[in-house]
């Protein structure tokens, strides 16, 4: 599913965040991404949900190398990519319904084609009752479960979070990564970079661990 | 809610984006526009009725010569006059006509009898048959030394001159008129740009492709400024329909008809300004 042979980013030229970095994951894995701030994994997240590209090396996503695809196979790709973000990046003027159907929207679909399903999946996660309210109004836990939805209602072959419990209570965070246990249950491979410590004790998956640019594979609940 | 009650959101919030600054430069420049268009439209309209009087009217001058009086020259150039195909009518003016001419110039009761003065034909061209002025002006000198033909083309090359450079100054003030509305709704999609640069990052980063983005900016803009210049297209009506009492030609429905190409020049240009600034502001981006 994701493969990273030697891969390096730089955002200046001499200083690299990661250093011939190579990773391995297989489809269907759910892997913990942990380090110290700054060791760089939300840099390594951006590559991998291609908002950044390498600098040098190769990134490979679902069998297909990054580096040969065009800007229009790249938004494709995206969409089979979702992304929980720690700061949630949902869209103020936009309910939570309309900021929780958007990939579909945006992927052209009907909304009769999947109104219903859209419905059942914020019913799924306690939202049922907000679907018209603004982000504004709603708590961390409540934006959280609103990006979670958005990032899985277009049953993505991948999901890629970024500190997805760093907002909301550690009761908060472990029902949210038990609602992404389920969908990792269904096939769909899932990256979660946290600092967490009792995320990954309670949850036994693998951990990836960056340190000075480099990964170390660790068995879970280490 | 069912899903056949909502309606799309809409992704790019209004007040993100530019609205009443872009709409009153663009009305203003609207208005401008079809003021130029129809200023070089009446101009031209007025200088074509101009040249063709000016075309259907010559005239003959005959005066004295060394050997011969004007009045001694008249019958030879009538004759040619008379055979010469292309000429409809020849009406020579009477002495009291020639002072009429000349009183507005020399005031009245100046001219005295003893004022010499030359004989003028006027020549009513025939407008089924063309008629070669130069060939016409050599055989009056030939038969008379004195006569010469006057076609006003001189007065004729400063009508067209002028009619040209009105022209010229339309063009040249629609030319800025567009580089100005093309300038503001560039500033507009730049500012809606980084005014939105979140939401924009959102729909990149769940797979919306360049030109989705771009539609929701071209869709703004272009119905902004399709209003506003519709809007300066009824106020430059409004004008001219107000100048109708001096010109007559600008009341015309005809006339106000060819004012509509702003309006919808402005529209293309607001979505091709906007579609080529939002495309490559994109694409610069991963």
């Amino acid at each position: 599913m994701i493969r990273l042979d030697n891969v390096s980013l730089a955002y200046e030229p001499g200083r690299p965040v990661l250093d011939n970095l190579s990773l391995d994951i297989p489809a269907g894995a759910f892997r913990f991404l942990t380090g110290a701030s700054g060791a760089g994994k939300t840099s390594l997240l951006k590559l991998i949900f291609l908002a950044h590209m390498a600098s040098a090396g190769r990134v490979e996503l679902m069998g297909q190398d990054i580096a040969a695809l065009s800007r229009k196979q790249l938004a494709a790709m995206r969409r089979h990519i979702g992304v929980v973000f720690q700061d949630f990046r949902l869209i103020e003027h936009l309910s939570v319904y309309d900021n929780v159907t958007l990939p579909l929207r945006i992927a052209g679909q009907k909304p009769a084609a999947w109104h219903q399903n859209a419905v059942e999946l914020l019913n799924w996660v306690g939202l049922g009752d907000r679907l018209e309210a603004l982000p504004a109004t709603l708590s961390g836990g409540e934006k959280q479960r609103a990006a979670i939805a958005r990032a899985v209602i277009s049953q993505p072959r991948l999901i890629i979070a970024d500190e997805p419990t760093g907002n909301v209570d550690p009761d908060m965070g472990e029902r949210l990564v038990r609602l992404l246990v389920e969908l990792n249950k269904m096939g769909t491979t899932i990256v979660i970079a946290t600092h967490d410590r009792h995320l990954w004790e309670n949850f036994d998956f693998p951990r990836l661990h960056l340190q000075q640019g480099r990964i170390q594979q660790m068995e879970g609940g280490l | 809610m069912s899903d056949s009650q909502r309606t799309a959101p809409r992704l790019l919030p209004p007040e993100n984006l530019a609205g009443p600054a872009l709409s009153a430069v663009t009305m203003v420049m609207s208005f401008l526009a079809c003021l130029a268009l129809g200023s070089a439209i009446l101009s031209d309209r007025a200088a074509d009725r101009w040249l063709a009087r000016a075309t259907s009217a010559m005239s003959v001058q005959i005066v004295e010569t060394r050997l011969l009086s004007a009045e001694e020259q008249l019958p030879a150039v009538m004759r040619e006059l008379q055979a010469t195909p292309g000429i409809a009518a020849v009406n020579v003016l009477e002495r009291g006509d020639l002072i009429a001419l000349l009183e507005p110039w020399l005031g009245a009761g100046n001219i005295g009898e003893d004022l010499p003065l030359p004989l003028l034909i006027e020549i009513t061209p025939d407008r089924q048959t063309s008629l070669s002025t130069k060939a016409l002006q050599a055989q009056l000198k030939a038969v008379a030394p004195g006569a010469r033909l006057d076609t006003h083309g001189r007065w004729r090359e400063t009508l067209e001159t002028t009619a040209f450079a009105l022209t010229l100054f339309a063009g040249l003030v629609l030319a800025m008129v567009t580089l100005a509305t093309a300038t503001v709704i560039l500033f507009a999609t730049r500012a809606g740009l980084q005014a939105n640069e979140e939401i924009l990052n959102v729909l990149h980063q769940i797979g919306a492709q360049d030109g989705y983005i771009s539609r929701r900016f071209e869709a703004h803009f272009v119905r902004t400024v399709c209003i506003a210049s519709l809007a300066g297209l009824a106020a430059s009506v409004g004008f001219f329909y107000a100048l109708g009492g001096l010109v007559a030609d600008a009341r015309e429905g005809a006339f106000l008809l060819l004012l509509t190409p702003v309006p919808l020049a402005a529209i293309f240009l607001s979505w091709q300004v906007t579609r080529r600034y939002v495309l490559r502001h994109l694409r610069a981006q991963l």
